[in-house]
């Protein structure tokens, strides 16, 4: 029930410090926090082809797209200071970095608007529907 | 040999020809099949195919090719000049398959194996001089596995031809030497200026024979290792030298096919970072069993703040 009983603050100051940084998805898990020679290992071997990207990592092909964040939205990448021990306290983020597009890897699969992060984008029209002010 | 249009990309593999010998399209010819560069660690699998008209198999025995690995290299570089000179009668084709290919296919979720990576590229080999208009009559190939089942294999393929396979080949018949003449050169000159695609800057170039057990190797190996990348793509990456390196030395990397077992996969994600917010598993309402999250978000796998 942590949600509940403590919460989570962004300081939301930090985007104007922010940097544009380019981002990927990628379909596993990395145990890293922290740099890594993006550049010069992946975007370094990128290949661009009419439909889709093609890479490798660790030896197994991943194959993605380029997707922006909806209109009128910005990505954020959100980092814990002062990491508490407990859940019950609050929890304070800042904005690492900033995106306006990402760019998201499959394992092997062509991407199509199937592929989770693309529904993802489907919220924000959604939510406009549900939550914004009813015109008369 | 003009290596250029593998190196241009040497992420992919790559078909290489000599011209058709004229004579190859009229007389009945012989093809002898190798590969160079199965076993190590670094760098391409190279196939060769060279073929001749069967009535020239006595000026090819006396120009004394001969199993490429029973050479030194400088002797190769000969051999093959000399069966450029002969270009008139003697053809050949390569197929260089990339080490990223050779990484991608054995580490793919539908298992493709060498040896069937290995069989493909023979065939392919043979359709292309078939195609090419060479009136095969006879083909020899080298194997390292069961020499019966792949014959079978290759004499169904091609109904017509008589097909010989046999272990060590190369030393047995000299159109399966010129072969892999063909082929290791072709290997040693791509694995000695490999081309780094990655943006590395000045790469040590002392990674040996590419061997597992060469010392240079092994060595440059654990000296070019980056934790989270592993490798570039020159090494090949479903080779086990590579994954026990990258397993110790490197970070680790969960994918949703690996075999893990259960147990073990539930106490990570008990666990998770970050990063947990884009994994398979991350259900939406693990955290709050009161309130059961909408089938629309877990689908995106779309949370609120609070609950990371």
């Amino acid at each position: 029930m942590s949600s509940n009983t403590s919460v989570t603050r962004v300081l939301v100051s930090s985007v104007g410090e922010a940097q544009r940084v380019p981002v990927h998805l990628m379909p596993c898990e990395i145990e890293h926090n922290g740099p890594a020679q993006v550049s010069q290992y992946l975007t370094a071997t990128t290949k661009d082809c009419k439909l889709e990207k093609t890479v490798s990592f660790r030896g197994r092909g991943l194959k993605g797209q380029e997707l922006s964040c909806p209109n009128g939205y910005t990505g954020l990448v959100l980092k814990e200071i002062n990491k508490s021990g407990s859940d019950q306290e609050d929890r304070t983020v800042k904005v690492s970095s900033v995106f306006d597009k990402l760019t998201y890897w499959n394992l092997e699969t062509p991407p199509n608007s199937d592929d989770t992060v693309v529904m993802a984008m489907d919220w924000p029209e959604l939510a406009e529907a549900i939550h914004g002010p009813v015109e008369d | 040999m003009d290596l250029s249009p593998f190196e241009t990309d040497n992420s992919v593999s790559c078909r290489l020809a000599s011209q058709i010998p004229d004579v190859c399209r009229t007389e009945d010819c012989c093809l002898g099949i190798d590969e160079a560069g199965r076993g190590p660690v670094l760098g391409p699998m190279v196939y060769g195919i060279c073929f001749c008209p069967v009535s020239k198999k006595q000026e090819l025995k006396e120009s004394k090719v001969a199993d490429s690995k029973t050479l030194t290299e400088a002797e190769r570089e000969n051999l093959f000049q000399k069966l450029d000179e002969a270009k008139s009668y003697i053809g050949w084709a390569l197929h260089i398959i990339s080490p990223n290919t050779i990484s991608t296919s054995m580490l793919q979720r539908s298992k493709y194996n060498l040896n069937a990576l290995s069989h493909d590229s023979a065939i392919d080999l043979v359709q292309f001089a078939l195609d090419s208009g060479v009136q095969l009559k006879e083909v020899f190939v080298d194997t390292v596995g069961p020499a019966d089942k792949y014959e079978e294999k290759l004499s169904k393929r091609f109904p017509g031809i008589e097909v010989t396979v046999r272990p060590k080949a190369d030393s047995l018949f000299p159109i399966v030497s010129a072969a892999s003449i063909c082929a290791k050169v072709a290997r040693d000159h791509v694995v000695k200026g490999w081309n780094f695609a990655e943006d590395l800057g000045e790469v040590d170039s002392a990674y040996g024979s590419g061997y597992p057990s060469d010392p240079k190797t092994k060595a440059w190996l654990l000296k070019c290792l980056d934790p989270v990348f592993g490798y570039p793509q020159f090494v090949r990456f479903s080779w086990s030298t590579a994954q026990t390196l990258m397993d110790s030395k490197g970070v680790t990397v969960h994918w949703d096919d690996d075999d893990e077992d259960g147990e073990k996969a539930a106490q990570r994600h008990n666990n998770r970072s970050m990063l947990a917010y884009f994994s398979a598993s991350a259900g939406g309402n693990d955290q709050n069993p009161t309130r059961q999250t909408h089938r629309f978000f877990t689908e995106r796998r779309l949370k609120s703040l609070d609950t990371l």
